[in-house]
C-alpha cells in the first residue's frame, strides 16, 4: 500500500510575530509541524505498521526551512520525504494543491497512491482547501475532517464530526482524507529515531509552477485586540448587565 | 431605464433533514447585503434534496429564486452530486460568485468546485470588499493579524464564517422557489456514501450558538461543568470549552473553541475558568459582548472580555444560578 502524506510548517503558537515597518517580523519565530498535520502523519504511520508492505512518503511546498519539519516526518517513521522547494512561502491554496498533486503524481509515476492524508487545515492561515483542491486534481474522492478510521480491503469506514452530530462514511480507496483532532496521539520520536531518519531518502524538486495565483495576498497588519474591561462587583450586577447590556435575559 | 445586470450571485443553501441550515440564510442575507452595496445585482439560491420551502417565508431578505432539486437521493449529502448540481445551475444562470455557509460540507464543495471552475476560493472572511474586485479581509495567524486578499479569477466563491450579531433582516421581498431536475446523474460510480448520521440531542451547536457559556481549566473536573450547563440553559444557550478542558477530557473535542476546535461568533460569550491563551482567543475573535469569569484578575481573558467578575468559579457560579433563577421567577 503506498501512502502520501501532506505537511506544512506553521510558526509556533507560542511564538511571537513581530511587525515591522510595515512588513511581519518572523524572525523569533519557531516554525513547528503544523498540528493537524501530525495526526495524518501518524495515522499513516500505524497503517504502516499495521499493513505489511506499506510505505509512506511525506510531501511538502515550502521554503528549505521546512527541511526541519520533514526530518521530523521520516524520525516519526515516514519512509521518504520530498519537498517542493520554493523561495517564499505560498500563500495561494491553490498553488499548493497543484505543487502537490504534481509532485504526487510524478513520484509514484502516475499511478495514485491508495490513500493521501493531509491535516484538514494549517493553524496559521486556516483555509482548509488544500486537501480537497487536491484530491479534484488526482481525481480522487475525498472526506474532510476524519475522526475515526477503520480500514477492511478497500473500504474505508469513517467518523467524523458535522455540525450538532457525527456523521458514519463510507468511502473506497483511492482517497484523499484530512485529519481532525481525536483521530489518534501522535507519536513523541526518540533520538534513535531522529538518527535513522538521516539515513532515509529525501528529494528535493524545484517549484514548477507556471499558473498565476487564483487568491493574492494583497496586505497585513497586525490587530489590536485590547478591549477594556468593566470589572463587575458582584453577581447581582453581573445580572444586571446580561439583562440590560447584553438583553439576553 | 433598464441597466444590465452586473453581478450574479448563486448562495448554497444546505439541508439537514430537510431543515435549512441557519447559517445557509445568514449567508443568503449576506450575499442581498453585498448586492444592495454593488447594485445592479441579482441573489439566487440552490437547496439540494427533499425540504419544506415555506419555512424560508419571511427569515430570508430581498428578492431571488430558489433552485429546488426535491429529489429523493440528493435527501443524503452527496458530495459528487451535491457538486454536480452546483455547477449545473451556476452555468445555466452564468453567476459571477457563489456562496456558501462556513460547514464540513462546504469545506468539502467549495475548493473541489473552485477547481472545476477556476475560480478564486475566499475562505474565512467576515469582511466583504464592496468594490468589483471581489477581494476581502480575514484574522490570520490566531487573529493577531489581519490580512487583504484579492481575487484574481472572474468567478469567485466564498466561505462566510457566522458573525455576530446576525445580520438585519430586512423583509419585504419576494422568494420564487423553481423546481429543478439535476443533470448529469450515474447509476454506476462509486462515491463516498453517508452511511449514517447521528445528531446530538439537545442545545445547539457551539459554532451555531448565539449565547456560549464555555469552561476551562479553573472548572476543575468533568463535574465542574454542570455548573455552566444549568447556566447555559437558563440564558438559552450552548456549552463551550478550552483546549486544557477537553484534553483533559472533561468535555468532548465537539465543544472545543479555539485554533485546534471551532471559531464562534455568538452575541455573548461568558468565559469561566478560562485563562485565555492567544489560541483560545482565535476561536472568539468575532464574539460579540465577552463576559470573563475569573480569579486571576491578571489572566489575558480580561484584555479582551467587555465585562469581568474576578473570583472563583466555584463559587461565583453557584450565587449566580440562585440569583439568576430568582430573576427569572420574577419575569
Amino acid at each position: 500500500m503506498n501512502i502520501a502524506v501532506c505537511v506544512c510548517q506553521v510558526p509556533d503558537t507560542a511564538s511571537v510575530i513581530g511587525y515591522v515597518d510595515g512588513a511581519m517580523d518572523c524572525s523569533r519565530v519557531n516554525e513547528v509541524m503544523n498540528p493537524y498535520d501530525e495526526y495524518a502523519l501518524e495515522e499513516a504511520v500505524l497503517f504502516r505498521e499495521r499493513f505489511q508492505g506499506t510505505s509512506v512518503t511525506v510531501f511538502s511546498v515550502a521554503s528549505d526551512s521546512a527541511k526541519e519539519v520533514l526530518r521530523k516526518a521520516l524520525a516519526m517513521g515516514a519512509d521518504s520525504a520530498v519537498l517542493v522547494s520554493c523561495r517564499e512561502e505560498v500563500t495561494d491554496p491553490m498553488q499548493t494543491a497543484q505543487e502537490l498533486s504534481r509532485a504526487i503524481s510524478g513520484f509514484y509515476s502516475g499511478v495514485l497512491p491508495d490513500l493521501v492524508f493531509c491535516g484538514k487545515q494549517s493553524t496559521d492561515f486556516q483555509s482548509a482547501q488544500v486537501p480537497s483542491m487536491l484530491a479534484e486534481m488526482l481525481g480522487m474522492a475525498f472526506v474532510y475532517g476524519v475522526t475515526s478510521l477503520n480500514c477492511s480491503g478497500d473500504l474505508l469506514r469513517i467518523e467524523r464530526e458535522i455540525e450538532g452530530g457525527v456523521e458514519y462514511i463510507d468511502v473506497m480507496c483511492p482517497a484523499v482524507l484530512s485529519a481532525e483532532k481525536g483521530l489518534n496521539t501522535p507519536r513523541h520520536t526518540s533520538i534513535r529515531a531522529v538518527m535513522e531518519a538521516r539515513k532515509k531518502p529525501f528529494s528535493i524538486l524545484p517549484f514548477s509552477l507556471h499558473e498565476k495565483p487564483f487568491v493574492v495576498m494583497t496586505g497585513i497588519e497586525p490587530v489590536a485586540r485590547k478591549k477594556k474591561c468593566c470589572i463587575v462587583p458582584d453577581e447581582k450586577e453581573l445580572i444586571r448587565i446580561l439583562s440590560q447590556a447584553c438583553n439576553v435575559l | 431605464m433598464i441597466t444590465a445586470v452586473k453581478n450574479k450571485f448563486l448562495v448554497f443553501l444546505e439541508q439537514r433533514e430537510g431543515v435549512v441550515k441557519k447559517a445557509s440564510i445568514s449567508a443568503w442575507n449576506r450575499a442581498q447585503e453585498l448586492a444592495a452595496l454593488r447594485g445592479n445585482s441579482v441573489v439566487s439560491g440552490v437547496l439540494a434534496g427533499p425540504a419544506d420551502t415555506r419555512q424560508l417565508e419571511g427569515i430570508m431578505a430581498g428578492d431571488g429564486v430558489i433552485y429546488h432539486a426535491k429529489e429523493e437521493r440528493l435527501r443524503f449529502y452527496s458530495q459528487e452530486y451535491y457538486a454536480r448540481l452546483v455547477e449545473d445551475i451556476l452555468k445555466r444562470e452564468a453567476c459571477t460568485a457563489l456562496f456558501f455557509a462556513d460547514t464540513v460540507m462546504s469545506r468539502e464543495l467549495a475548493p473541489k468546485l473552485s477547481v472545476r471552475l477556476q475560480a478564486s476560493l475566499l475562505s474565512g472572511c467576515p469582511v466583504l470588499n464592496s468594490d468589483e474586485d471581489g477581494g476581502c479581509f480575514r484574522p490570520v495567524y490566531s487573529g493577531s493579524f489581519l490580512a487583504s486578499f484579492a481575487a484574481a479569477r472572474h468567478q469567485q466563491i466564498y466561505i462566510l464564517p457566522s458573525r455576530a450579531p446576525a445580520p438585519a433582516c430586512f423583509s419585504g421581498g419576494e422568494i420564487n422557489v423553481i423546481d429543478c431536475e439535476p443533470q448529469g446523474f450515474a447509476t454506476d460510480e462509486v462515491f463516498p456514501v453517508v452511511r449514517q448520521i447521528v445528531m446530538h440531542a439537545g442545545r445547539p451547536d457551539v459554532a451555531e450558538a448565539g449565547i456560549i457559556v464555555a469552561g476551562g481549566r479553573g472548572m476543575g473536573s468533568a463535574e465542574g461543568f454542570v455548573l455552566l450547563e444549568q447556566l447555559a440553559s437558563l440564558l438559552g444557550g450552548s456549552v463551550g470549552a478550552s483546549r486544557a478542558a477537553v484534553d483533559e477530557g472533561w468535555r468532548p473535542h465537539a465543544e472545543q473553541i479555539g485554533q485546534t476546535g471551532k471559531t464562534v461568533a455568538p452575541a455573548l460569550y461568558v468565559a469561566c475558568g478560562i485563562s485565555g491563551a492567544v489560541q483560545h482567543l482565535a476561536g472568539i475573535g468575532s464574539a460579540g459582548i465577552v463576559v470573563a469569569i475569573n480569579s486571576d484578575r491578571h489572566a489575558p481573558i480580561f484584555d479582551v472580555a467587555d465585562y469581568g467578575l474576578v473570583g472563583d468559579v466555584h463559587i461565583v457560579l453557584p450565587k449566580l444560578l440562585d440569583l439568576l433563577k430568582e430573576f427569572l421567577k420574577k419575569q
